[in-house]
């Protein structure tokens, strides 16, 4: 079995089937590209490999074990951790302060140790602001750790996002949309830093509305239209195969 | 949302000038009893003191997003608990005191198991509904709570040490005085550390977004249900202390009415501070209330609640409440800092 692997799974909002008997596999270490049109289920997958959606029907397995019905944070906890495509600060906060919320894992010590502010606490609080300093630096945002986190540029603001995903220490990283409103100058800018982020050992799924984003970083390609998985592959095979065209396109009309 | 972030200590600033005049007002209130043992005075301050109490649960409860209309059903469980052991089951007053704060805590426990599943708004109409229902249950439970008739509760046997008399809760005011200054303390020291450590932050998370918190690996549940529990907890200690000092409960005594006054002096205190503003707030409210309540006229201390409300919203917007005007005046009017605002930033 795969390192994280989605077993005929189907998802129905009413009668929508958002994902229809999807099957998918993720093996680990690779960047896999998930492509389709708006509407497609890119989204409501992530949504559901991370636990805010429970599937209508089938099953999900990271490690061999069974992850499905449980709660978000559980999941997280197993090292499968997400971005949101928006909303993905706590307003008003700094940047460190931000990375601080999120380091929650990275929080060893029981909550009294704080509440007493003890020897074990510090060294603690310690070490996980030492681990936030060095995402930080990963993702170039060094500069910007004292400043309002909403006040940073749109494109800072995604990229706090991934570090505070990073903060969780995933095995897996669902990356939702991470380039949209960017231009490409931008863009490029980002995926740099996801291959940066895989060079760790990290298994990313990205999921990408922008093809020509998927062609320098993705190992692999599935592209879903309607819920269904209609192409998986190499990024080039996947960017030619007629259904994916036609996904995108619409056929030609004669 | 600032005011979840900006945390105003009172103790925080360097200078010694604004301790110096924190430790004499605490110094003053402390040996006020010296001074005066005025009952009026002295009366107003206990029951302020208590409000306080009842504010700074809202605050923390309000810390993880949830907006809680039920503060007055823990003070009216605390205060149940107590009397209903003290008179119906002659136990002394001080376990019976130490009990009540627990039960108050289990209530909120096993209710916020059950409704912080919802959040929100649910929340908010099922605490007040739990205030109406500890009203109706007082009422209608005549063996054990003599309905609306009440329970009219003694002192506490006075203290004494080696025969020598150190606190007698018959005679003045003055012993219910020093014991609700160390039930303050000791809920401003623990919500004090509660704001500052871990716990804080992750309160924070929690109310500002819910969504990625959760995503972060924060269990949502687990720490409303803390916040919810210790706000009980220490509700609960004040109605007690609160219906031992009247010395009488009635399920008039608490209603819809106090939970929003509680909900008043905390917003007006500011909740920006989880200890000084609702400390700010429950005594000049509480303190205004009164003084408005000997004017004989029948809503009118609801209306100035309610325009000081609107006031202090208008001129104070970012929820940072009365507190605010204390940083502001020692930064800008007596140190005359610069603030630097990072808030707009260049892309």
């Amino acid at each position: 079995m795969s390192y994280l692997e989605l077993q005929n799974v189907s998802k129905h909002f009413g009668r929508l089937a958002a994902l229809d008997q999807l099957d998918l596999k993720v093996e680990k270490g690779e960047i896999l590209g998930i492509v389709g049109p708006n509407g497609s289920g890119k989204t409501t997958l992530i949504n559901l490999i991370s636990g805010y959606f429970k599937p209508t029907k089938g099953q999900v397995f990271f490690e061999n074990k069974r992850i499905c019905c449980q709660r978000p944070d559980q999941i997280t906890k197993k090292g499968i951790v997400r971005t949101f495509q928006s909303n993905v600060l706590f307003p008003g906060g700094t940047v460190v302060e931000n990375l601080l919320i999120s380091s929650h894992l990275n929080y060893n010590t029981r909550s009294w140790h704080s509440f007493f502010n003890t020897k074990k606490w510090k060294e603690d609080n310690e070490q996980a602001v030492g681990r936030a300093i060095e995402l930080v630096n990963l993702l170039d945002l060094l500069n910007d750790i004292f400043l309002q986190a909403d006040g940073l540029s749109h494109g800072y603001q995604r990229l706090l996002g991934i570090a505070m995903a990073l903060t969780a220490n995933p095995h897996v990283l669902l990356l939702d949309e991470p380039t949209t409103g960017m231009n490409h100058e931008e863009a490029m800018f980002v995926v740099d830093k996801i291959k940066k982020i895989n060079e760790q050992g990290v298994t990313i799924i990205l999921i990408e509305h922008n093809m020509k984003v998927l062609l320098g970083v993705a190992t692999r390609v599935a592209c879903l239209s309607f819920g269904t998985k209609i192409a998986d592959g190499m990024p080039e095979d996947v960017m030619n195969h007629p259904e994916v065209v036609e996904a995108y396109l619409g056929t030609e009309v004669v | 949302m600032m005011q979840f972030f900006k945390t105003i200590h009172l103790m925080d600033y360097k200078n010694i000038v604004p301790k110096l005049v924190i430790g004499l007002v605490v110094a003053a209130i402390v040996l006020l009893p010296v001074v005066t043992k005025d009952v009026v005075i002295l009366s107003m301050l206990i029951f302020s003191g208590l409000w306080a109490v009842a504010a700074m649960g809202f605050t923390l409860v309000l810390r993880t997003g949830q907006f809680s209309l039920g503060q007055s059903a823990f003070m009216a469980i605390g205060g149940y608990t107590c009397a209903i052991l003290t008179v119906q089951m002659d136990f002394p007053f001080w376990p019976s005191f130490l009990l009540s704060g627990i039960i108050s805590g289990l209530v909120a426990f096993l209710l916020g198991v059950v409704v912080l599943r919802v959040g929100g708004i649910y929340f908010s109409i099922i605490t007040l509904a739990l205030g109406e229902i500890v009203r109706i249950i007082a009422l209608n439970w005549e063996s054990v709570t003599r309905g609306s008739r009440g329970l009219v509760t003694s002192s506490p046997l006075p203290i004494s040490i080696f025969g020598w008399e150190l606190a007698n809760f018959d005679a003045s005011p003055v012993p219910y005085f020093y014991f609700m200054l160390c039930l303050v303390a000791i809920t401003g020291v623990v919500f004090w550390r509660i704001g500052d450590s871990r716990l804080g932050q992750i309160f924070a998370g929690v109310a500002l977004n819910p969504e990625l918190a959760e995503h972060q690996g924060i269990h949502l549940m687990k720490y409303r249900i803390i916040a919810f529990t210790i706000a009980g907890v220490f509700t609960g200690y004040a109605g007690a202390l609160y219906t031992h000092f009247l010395t009488v409960i009635t399920p008039m005594v608490f209603g819809l009415w106090q939970s929003i006054q509680a909900m008043i002096m905390s917003i007006v205190g500011g909740i920006s501070s989880l200890v000084g503003g609702p400390i700010i707030g429950g005594v000049l409210l509480y303190g205004l209330g009164d003084r408005l309540s000997r004017l004989q006229t029948p809503g009118l201390s609801q209306m100035v609640f309610g325009a000081t409300v609107v006031l202090v919203l208008i001129c104070l917007p970012k929820g940072t409440g009365l507190v605010e005007l204390w940083d502001k005046f020692w930064k800008k009017v007596v140190w005359r800092e610069v603030e630097y605002e990072h808030d707009e930033m260049e892309d």
